[in-house]
């Protein structure tokens, strides 16, 4: 059995870290979508300020099992509060990474239950994944994901850039 | 001729009932009052909300001047920082055609941009062409069509299961 424990995000630099590894590996496997970078110190910012944006749990392993660049957080769950008018109190569950030479020993489904588990005034608890990446859409649907898109057709829809600012130039005075 | 306002005070019950009178075919209707306004009007609100209201003289036939809102949160990308997703985005069916919607929409963009947000987030149901039509001409882009992310996600007994270690 893996040795490994949650903790929240309580140093910074280290949790930080882990985000940029996760942010260069999948930068490898995913098209570059955008040119946006999330750069540390927005992180540290706005996970550490009195409204954060943002909390996050981390997985540490032993010293004796770290990486061999010498880590020993070696996964992250970041999430935040939503809400909706129909059921009340949501979490989103933005990312939920696991270095790669650690997968398959339940840090993952550790990460996800500790999430479910913190949060438990919430009703649901949401998320994205990618159509192609069948691994993770296994890995929710096992847990007892439901698939909106497929089952009721939602689709993520998002302004950004250029579009947003246009969208934000036309706002009346309140 | 209409105004916005930020959401303050009471929960503005008239657009939401009317709402709810549309959708309760297809839905439950959810316990919702009771804790809309503990959660949107506490130290650290939950969401936030824009109004629309038209003057007396354009009021209703049941005497509504709330016609319309959108309520938001703000988000976060580990890649893109900060973002605010808008929930919900409802105008008054007699209300529409009036650039009321697209008012509140821009209204949501402006106060995420002033709260350093990048992006603008929500869903649409791929069987509201006019909205997702109305949103495109916008100059959004649809995530899930051109990217092809999924929404998850997990609820009662499978989120309670979840929580179990």
């Amino acid at each position: 059995m893996f040795t490994f424990f949650c903790t929240s995000f309580c140093c910074p630099g280290i949790s930080c870290c882990a985000i940029f590894r996760k942010n260069d590996d999948i930068h490898l496997h995913m098209c570059p979508f955008g040119n946006f970078s999330c750069v540390r110190l927005e992180l540290q910012r706005d996970g550490f300020c009195q409204n954060p944006f943002f909390e996050c749990l981390v997985a540490e392993i032993p010293e004796e099992l770290k990486s061999k660049e010498g880590f020993t957080v070696v996964g992250y769950a970041l999430y935040f509060y939503t809400y909706s008018t129909w059921k009340g109190r949501s979490l989103y569950l933005e990312d939920l990474y696991v270095m790669p030479e650690f997968r398959g020993n339940g840090i993952g489904k550790g990460l996800l239950c500790k999430v479910a588990e913190v949060f438990k005034q919430c009703v649901r608890l949401q998320l994205s994944v990618l159509n192609w990446n069948t691994p993770s859409r296994d890995f929710y649907a096992a847990k007892g994901g439901q698939d909106l898109t497929v089952s009721e057709g939602w689709h993520f829809v998002r302004f950004d850039g250029q579009n947003l600012d246009n969208l934000a130039n036309d706002a009346p005075k309140i | 001729c209409f105004k916005l306002s930020q959401w303050a005070g009471r929960a503005p019950a008239a657009p939401r009932h009317r709402l709810q009178q549309v959708m309760a075919v297809f839905e439950a209707l959810p316990a919702w009052q009771r804790n809309l306004e503990q959660d949107g009007f506490s130290k650290n609100p939950f969401f936030h909300g824009i109004v629309a209201e038209v003057s007396d003289q354009h009021r209703t036939k049941d005497g509504h001047t709330k016609i319309g809102y959108a309520l938001y949160f703000y988000s976060y990308s580990s890649w893109a920082g900060r973002a605010i997703y808008m929930e919900d985005l409802y105008v008054m069916p007699e209300f529409r055609g009036k650039g009321i919607g697209k008012a509140l929409m821009s209204k949501v963009a402006q106060l995420g941009l002033a709260a350093g947000c990048n992006q603008l987030d929500f869903t649409v149901l791929d069987w509201n062409k006019s909205s997702l039509d109305f949103y495109l001409s916008q100059g959004c882009f649809d995530i899930t069509a051109t990217v092809g992310y999924h929404c998850m996600r997990c609820k009662g007994e499978a989120l309670e299961h979840l929580a179990q270690p």
